[in-house]
C-alpha cells in the first residue's frame, strides 16, 4: 500500500482524528419541543442540525474527505414523550430504522439535486395530502442539510488551497457523480450522514455493481488506472473505519458496515467485474475490520477469485463471508421475492439477505432457542411415558410457541419516520411515503439458534434412552436438574456416545433438518407479520449462543439449563451453523455435508456455517488454492452461507484456558497437523509464542 | 475377517499431498524414532489418550469396506478437487493387506502412501501398485546413527528405496530435519547421493523440525526425552541437493 495510505491507516488506528471531535452536540430536543414539531419533522431537524454542527476537517493527504466530529446523536423526544408514543408498541433495538441497504446506485446517478427535484414534483402532484407534503418537506430539509454540509467542506477546501477537494465537493453529492473518485466522495458523505441521523448498521451493498460504471468510464477515458483506483478505494475503506468507535453495537466492530462483491446481475448474467477483484485487493491491503466483505459465489465461481478471497481469510479478519447464489436466490424467490430483486440481494449487518433500496425488513426480530424447545419436549414426553415421536412433537410445539411470542411482539412494531433514509430508498419520494411505513419487501427474520446442540441432544436421547434403553428417563431428567452433579458418567455417555451434527452422520443430521422444518412450519403458520410481509426463518445465532445459555436483561427468549447432549448449565452453545462446542469431527468436508442437508428453500434468513482453520493452513500459494477449493466445495454441495476463520492468538489463548471448547483447533506440527488441545501445556505455550512472533 | 486399526481420519489434510484429501492414520509402527510426533501411532493397540480436553480412545478397528465407505462418501468431492486419500501412520505398510484391500475399494481417487519404508518388499509392492504417489521418508543414511535414533537398522529402508524406483509410481523423498541429527551436512549429502538420479523421484521435501513434536506424549502416557538439543538452530542445506541436480523444497 502506498506510503500515505499506510500513514492514514496508522492515524486512524491511533485515533488521531479524535482531536477534531467536539465536546457538545446540538440541543435538537429543545427546539423540537418549542416548535411543537411533528415526528417526521423532528427526524429531519436532527439531520439538519447535525449537518450544520459538523466542522469540516480536511487532512493534507486526504483525497476523500469527511471526518465526523459529533460524538453522539442527541434525542428528539423527551423520555416521557417517547414512552407515550411507544406505549403498547414494540420498539426494535434502539428504535430507529436500521440494518437496511440504500439504493446507492440511484443516489449516485441522480445526485441529491435530482432527488430533490423528484421530491418537489411529488409535492406538487400530491399537494392535497398534508401528511405527504410534510414528509416531502422533511425529506427536502435533509437534502438541503447535506448540500449545506458539502458546500462548507468545499469552502474550507478552497481556503486551504485544496482545489481538488473543493472541485469534488462542489459537484457531489449534489450532482450525479461522473467519475469513480466523485462517486466514492459522494458515497462517503451521504453514508456518514445516515449515521449522524441516528441510523445504524448502514450497509454499503453491491459496491462492485454500482461503482463499476464510473470506474469503467474512467479506465476507458484514461483518467485513472487500476493502481490509482485501488488507492482511492483503499482510502475509502480506511475512512470507513474512522468513526466506527462512535457506532452503536453489541460489541465494537459489530456495526454492520457490510459490503457485497460478486454474484449475478439482476438479469442473471455474471456480475464479477474489474472492480470485484480490485476491491478484494484493496481490502487485503488495508486489512482493517471495516467494511466487512461478503462475496457472492456459485458452484462455478473460478478458483482465481476464490484464491484472492482466501488471501483475505488468511489475514484473520473474519471475512469474506461467502453466500451461494445457487441456493440463496431460489430461496428468496420461494419467499415471494421477484427474481430480478432476489438476484440483487445483499447482506444486512451480519448475514441476513436483504434487497437494496427495496427492503424495509426487520431481519433480526429475535431467536428461537432450539435447545429450550427440546428441553420442553423431553420434560413433557419422558415422565408421561411418551415415545421419541412424542418428544419431537413437544419440541415442535414449543418452537411454534417461541415463534409466536416473537412475532406477536413484532406485530406491534413501531418505527419512527426516516425522511433522510427515504431519499435513497426506492419509491419513497416518488410516492410521498416514508420508508418506515414499508417498502416493497417488509419481512421479518428470526434466528434458529443453537441448532447443532439441540439436534445432538435429540440424537443422544433417541439412541440411549429409546433405542438402547440404557439410560432411564427419570434419571436423565434428575441429572439435568442437578446440572449433572453426581451424574458425571451419565453426562459422558450422552456426550460421547450420541451421534453428533457436523460429522455427516444422518442419525444426527436428520434431526437437525427436522428442527429447521419445525421452524419453517412455525414461520409459515405465523402468516402476515402485520407489515404486509412474512417471517423468514434463519440459521444464524448472532449473540444468542451466549444469551440463550446465560440470559441477558430484557431478552424475550427462554434460557435453558443443562442439556441432554451433556452440556452443563451456562456453557455456551455453538455459534451459527457449527458443530457444538467440544465435538470432535473428521473435518470441514463432513461438516459442510452435514449442513448441506438443511432445506434452504424454506430456511432463508441467512446464518453462516462457521469453519475455523489454523493460519498455518495458509502458509503457501498451494494451500491458498486448497482453501479456495474448500470454499467452492461449500457451494457445490449446496450450502447457503460460509464463514472461514483463521485461528489466531486470541483463540489459542482461549483454547488453552478452555480446551473443551476447542477440540477441533488444529495446529501445524511438521508434515502433519495436530489438535492443539491434545498437546501438553508447554507445547501449547510454544505455539502461542509462535503466534505472538508471527503477529507483527 | 480382515480388519485394520486406525488412530485418526482427518479431512482437508492439505499438507499430505495434492488437492483436497483425507488422511487415514494407521496405528502401529515398527520404528521408534526419537522425534516421533505421533506417539499414539506407535502401538498397534487401541489406547486411551488423557488430553486436557477430555479422554478419548485412539484406535478404531475397521474392515476395509467400512473404511472405504467413509472415504467413498466424499469421492466426488476429492476427485473434483484434484485430491484423494493419503495412507499415513504409524506405518501404513505394517497393515499392508488392510491398506491394499481398502485402496481397491476406493472409487477413482488419487491415492498416496506416506511410508517410512520399513517394511517387507512384498508389502511395499502390494500397496504401491495401488497408489498414484508415494511420500518416502529417508531419515539417516548411516546405519549406526539410524539404529541409535530409530531403534532399527535402515537396510530394509534403503533396499526398498531402490525397489520403489522400479515400480513406476512417482514419489517424493521426505527428510525430517532434526537438529544435529538428520540435518548434518554429512547426512544430507549422503541422502542426496542416495536419491541422485533415482528413477521416478519428483523432489526432496525437507521438513523443518517443529518444536511441538513432543506435545502428545503426556496424553499418551509416555515421556518425551529427545536425545538431541531441540533448541539448536537447523541446518537447512538445500545446496547439497541442488548441486546433485535433485529438486528440493523446504516444506
Amino acid at each position: 500500500m502506498e506510503q500515505h495510505l499506510e500513514e492514514m491507516k496508522r492515524r486512524v488506528r491511533d485515533g488521531e482524528h479524535n482531536r477534531w471531535r467536539q465536546d457538545s452536540v446540538p440541543d435538537v430536543l429543545a427546539e423540537c419541543e418549542a416548535e411543537g414539531l411533528s415526528w417526521v419533522r423532528r427526524a429531519a431537524r436532527l439531520t439538519r442540525r447535525m449537518c450544520e454542527a459538523e466542522r469540516p476537517v480536511i487532512e493534507p493527504d486526504e483525497r476523500i474527505v469527511f471526518t465526523r466530529t459529533l460524538r453522539t446523536i442527541p434525542p428528539v423526544y423527551s423520555p416521557a414523550d417517547w414512552a407515550a408514543r411507544t406505549a403498547g408498541r414494540t420498539v426494535h433495538e434502539l428504535g430507529c430504522v436500521n440494518n437496511i441497504c440504500a439504493d446507492w446506485g440511484m443516489i449516485l446517478s441522480q445526485g441529491l439535486l435530482g432527488r430533490r427535484q423528484v421530491a418537489l414534483e411529488s409535492r406538487q402532484r400530491l399537494a392535497d395530502q398534508p401528511e405527504v407534503v410534510e414528509f416531502l418537506d422533511a425529506a427536502v430539509e435533509t437534502i438541503d442539510a447535506v448540500l449545506g454540509l458539502a458546500a462548507r467542506y468545499a469552502h474550507e477546501a478552497r481556503e486551504l488551497g485544496r482545489l481538488d477537494v473543493a472541485a469534488l465537493l462542489e459537484r457531489v453529492p449534489a450532482h450525479p457523480a461522473k467519475t469513480f473518485h466523485e462517486a466514492l466522495q459522494a458515497l462517503r458523505v451521504v453514508h456518514a450522514v445516515l449515521w449522524l441521523s441516528g441510523h445504524y448498521q448502514n450497509a454499503f451493498g453491491r459496491l462492485d455493481q454500482y461503482l463499476w460504471p464510473y470506474l469503467e468510464a474512467d479506465l476507458r477515458a484514461g483518467r485513472l488506472d487500476s493502481a490509482g483506483a485501488q488507492a482511492l478505494l483503499a482510502e475509502f475503506f480506511i475512512a470507513s473505519n474512522k468513526d466506527a468507535d462512535l457506532y452503536p453495537g453489541v460489541q465494537k466492530g459489530d456495526n454492520g458496515q457490510t459490503l457485497v462483491l460478486g454474484g449475478v446481475r439482476p438479469d442473471g448474467t455474471c456480475g464479477v467485474n474489474g472492480l470485484t477483484r480490485l476491491a478484494l485487493r484493496a481490502a487485503l491491503e488495508v486489512s482493517m475490520i471495516d467494511p466487512k466483505i461478503n462475496l457472492r459465489i456459485d458452484p462455478g465461481t473460478d478458483l482465481d477469485l476464490l484464491s484472492l478471497a482466501s488471501e483475505l481469510t488468511r489475514k484473520g479478519l473474519g471475512f469474506p463471508q461467502y453466500s451461494n447464489d445457487a441456493v440463496v436466490i431460489p430461496g428468496l424467490v420461494a419467499h415471494g421475492y421477484d427474481l430480478a430483486d432476489a438476484r440483487d440481494y445483499v447482506m444486512a449487518a451480519c448475514w441476513e439477505f436483504i434487497i437494496p433500496g427495496k427492503g424495509m425488513e426487520v431481519v433480526n426480530t429475535g431467536a428461537v432457542s432450539f435447545p429450550a424447545a427440546v428441553d420442553r419436549g423431553l420434560r413433557e414426553a419422558l415422565p408421561a411415558g411418551g415415545d421419541f415421536q412424542a418428544v419431537l412433537e413437544g419440541t415442535r410445539q414449543d418452537v411454534r410457541r417461541q415463534v409466536e411470542r416473537v412475532v406477536g411482539d413484532y406485530r406491534r412494531l413501531i418505527l419512527p419516520p426516516a425522511p433522510y433514509y427515504s431519499i435513497m430508498l426506492d419509491g419513497c419520494l416518488e410516492q410521498g411515503r416514508d420508508a418506515s411505513e414499508g417498502l416493497k419487501y417488509n419481512n421479518f427474520g428470526i434466528h434458529g439458534a443453537a441448532s447443532a446442540n439441540a439436534a445432538d441432544a435429540l440424537a443422544a436421547v433417541r439412541k440411549l434412552v429409546f433405542e438402547e434403553q440404557s439410560i432411564d428417563r427419570a434419571t436423565l431428567l434428575r441429572a439435568l436438574d442437578a446440572n449433572w452433579e453426581g451424574y458425571e458418567p451419565l453426562r459422558c455417555r450422552l456426550a460421547e456416545e450420541g451421534p453428533r451434527v457436523g460429522n455427516d452422520d444422518d442419525a444426527a443430521d436428520e434431526l437437525l433438518v427436522k428442527l429447521f422444518g419445525y421452524l419453517a412450519q412455525a414461520c409459515d403458520a405465523a402468516g402476515d407479520n402485520g407489515r404486509g410481509g412474512r417471517v423468514r426463518p434463519g440459521t444464524g445465532s448472532a449473540m444468542y449462543y451466549v444469551w440463550l445459555a446465560r440470559g441477558n436483561p430484557g431478552m424475550r427468549e427462554p434460557v435453558v439449563g443443562a442439556t441432554a447432549e451433556g452440556r452443563r448449565v451456562g456453557d455456551l452453545f455453538g455459534a451459527n451453523l457449527a458443530p457444538a462446542q467440544g465435538v470432535r469431527v473428521r473435518g470441514p468436508i463432513s461438516t459442510l455435508r452435514s449442513f448441506s442437508k438443511i432445506d434452504y428453500q424454506r430456511i432463508c434468513n441467512g446464518g453462516p456455517i462457521t469453519l475455523e482453520l489454523s493460519d498455518a493452513v495458509f502458509r503457501d500459494a498451494e494451500s491458498i488454492s486448497k482453501v479456495a477449493m474448500l470454499v467452492r466445495t461449500f457451494a457445490q454441495v449446496g450450502c447457503q452461507q460460509l464463514q472461514v476463520n483463521t485461528v489466531n492468538l486470541e483463540t489459542l489463548l482461549d483454547a488453552k484456558a478452555h480446551p473443551e471448547r476447542h477440540k477441533n483447533l488444529i495446529v501445524r506440527v511438521w508434515g502433519w497437523s495436530g489438535y492443539f488441545c491434545e498437546l501438553a501445556p508447554e507445547y501449547q505455550d510454544h505455539i502461542i509464542a509462535r503466534q505472538m512472533h508471527t503477529m507483527v | 475377517m480382515l480388519t485394520g486399526i486406525v488412530f485418526d481420519v482427518k479431512e482437508f489434510a492439505i499438507h499430505d499431498g495434492p488437492g483436497i484429501r483425507t488422511t487415514v492414520f494407521l496405528k502401529g509402527c515398527p520404528l521408534h524414532c526419537a522425534w516421533c510426533h505421533n506417539p499414539e501411532g506407535i502401538s498397534p493397540k487401541p489406547q486411551v489418550l488423557h488430553a486436557p480436553s477430555g479422554d478419548r480412545v485412539a484406535g478404531t478397528v475397521y474392515t476395509p469396506a467400512e473404511l472405504a465407505w467413509i472415504l467413498n462418501a466424499q469421492a466426488d468431492i476429492m476427485r473434483a478437487n484434484e485430491g484423494g486419500v493419503t495412507f499415513s501412520g504409524g506405518e501404513p505398510l505394517r497393515q499392508a493387506r488392510f491398506v491394499a484391500a481398502t485402496a481397491r475399494l476406493l472409487r477413482g481417487m488419487h491415492i498416496l502412501l506416506d511410508t517410512s519404508g520399513y517394511a517387507t518388499k512384498g508389502d511395499l509392492r502390494l500397496v504401491v501398485a495401488l497408489c498414484d504417489m508415494v511420500y518416502y521418508d529417508l531419515k539417516l543414511i548411516d546405519p549406526a546413527q539410524h539404529r541409535r535414533y530409530t531403534g532399527y537398522d535402515n537396510a530394509p529402508i534403503l533396499h526398498n528405496f531402490h525397489v520403489l524406483g522400479g515400480l513406476g509410481v512417482p514419489y517424493v523423498v521426505r527428510v525430517p530435519l532434526i537438529p544435529g541429527v538428520t540435518d548434518t551436512d554429512d547426512n544430507l549429502a549422503a541422502i542426496a547421493a542416495t536419491v541422485r538420479g533415482a528413477p521416478g523421484l519428483l523432489r526432496v521435501d525437507l521438513l523443518p523440525y517443529n518444536h511441538v513434536a513432543g506435545g502428545k506424549y503426556a496424553a499418551a502416557g509416555m515421556t518425551f526425552a529427545p536425545p538431541y538439543d531441540e533448541a539448536r538452530p537447523l541446518n537447512i542445506n538445500t545446496a547439497v541437493f541442488t548441486e546433485a541436480g535433485v529438486p528440493v523444497h523446504v516444506a
